[in-house]
């Protein structure tokens, strides 16, 4: 074998208009650039990820609160992923007042989101109120162990590649394939001879 | 395959009662007992969004993305296997545990 070939990605300047759409929807930068395929595969998959976490773990592992580290990776989306949180907190959880104590020992209530609990609903001021009836589904179920942290995980993930494919449409390469002579083969060393 | 349904029960609920409760987007699936199955989706996922950033011929595309898939399945079932192998054999001869 004399020649290896390689992926070589030369820089074909800056595109600002498709880093841009690539941030508010993922996969629309490449497409805007003309690359109509590639950017549907990108958002196809980002959006699959993202979406597919919250199939499996429910509403709740998109949550800016409760789960702050994990969100600011799951941010990187776009703007969907902070629209999803906004719904998650404020049609989802549920107005809560609970008992907090100071660091100076005094105790006092504060108004907090929350979850609502399984025989909970959710009334018009977003107030938990006990279910009519047992039947009564809470606004969403909470997810546990390892269906959140999948879920999570699917999110998260989604975002960082997100990073991915807004660089590579703000700061297009153009993806040739080249030949690279390799550099200690016996043809290489025969080149050298002759 | 009904030993396989078995494992995907929560508190005594069937699987055709579970799904029957499941709501999309604001419930999650059952498959506390069965969450390593979704290796397959998480890998196939970074493949396709990865390889899509990273192939200059979209005609190899879907041969890419089906070998990086495989390739990311095997790393984590072979790492996870590593993982066990040290905490269950390697660690208790390091520091054997009180009886």
């Amino acid at each position: 074998m004399s020649h290896t070939p390689d992926t070589h990605a030369e820089p074909a300047g800056f595109n600002p208009l498709a880093g841009i759409t690539a941030i508010i929807l993922p996969g629309a930068g490449h497409v805007v650039r003309g690359e109509r395929q590639r950017g549907l595969l990108i958002g196809g998959g980002i959006l699959g990820l993202f979406f597919g976490g919250m199939l499996i773990g429910g509403i709740d592992v998109v949550d800016s609160e409760e789960d702050f580290p994990w969100f600011i990776a799951q941010s990187l989306v776009g703007p969907l992923a902070f629209g999803v949180d906004y719904v998650h907190q404020h049609y989802f959880k549920v107005l809560a007042v609970v008992e907090q104590v100071t660091p100076d020992g005094q105790r006092m209530l504060i108004e907090t989101r929350r979850s609502a609990y399984p025989r909970e609903v959710r009334d018009e001021h977003g107030k938990p109120t006990p279910a009519a009836s047992p039947t009564d589904p809470p606004p969403n179920t909470k997810s546990l162990s390892k269906t959140n942290e999948l879920g999570t995980l699917f999110g998260t993930i989604a975002g960082m590649l997100n990073v991915i494919a807004v660089v590579d449409a703000a700061f297009p390469t153009a993806r040739r394939r080249i030949a690279k002579p390799a550099a200690n083969t016996a043809g290489a060393r025969e080149a050298v001879k002759a | 395959m009904n030993t396989f349904l078995s494992t995907l029960t929560i508190a005594g609920a069937s699987l055709p009662e579970l799904l029957m409760a499941y709501r999309p987007f604001l419930d999650p699936l059952p498959l506390q007992r069965a969450w390593y199955l979704l290796l397959f989706p998480l890998c196939l996922g970074i493949a396709v969004t990865y390889k899509a950033v990273r192939v200059p011929d979209m005609r190899r595309y879907w041969r890419d993305v089906a070998i990086f898939t495989t390739q990311l399945v095997l790393s984590v079932v072979v790492v996870g296997g590593l993982m066990f192998w040290v905490v269950l054999w390697v660690l208790p001869r390091i520091v054997p545990m009180p009886a």
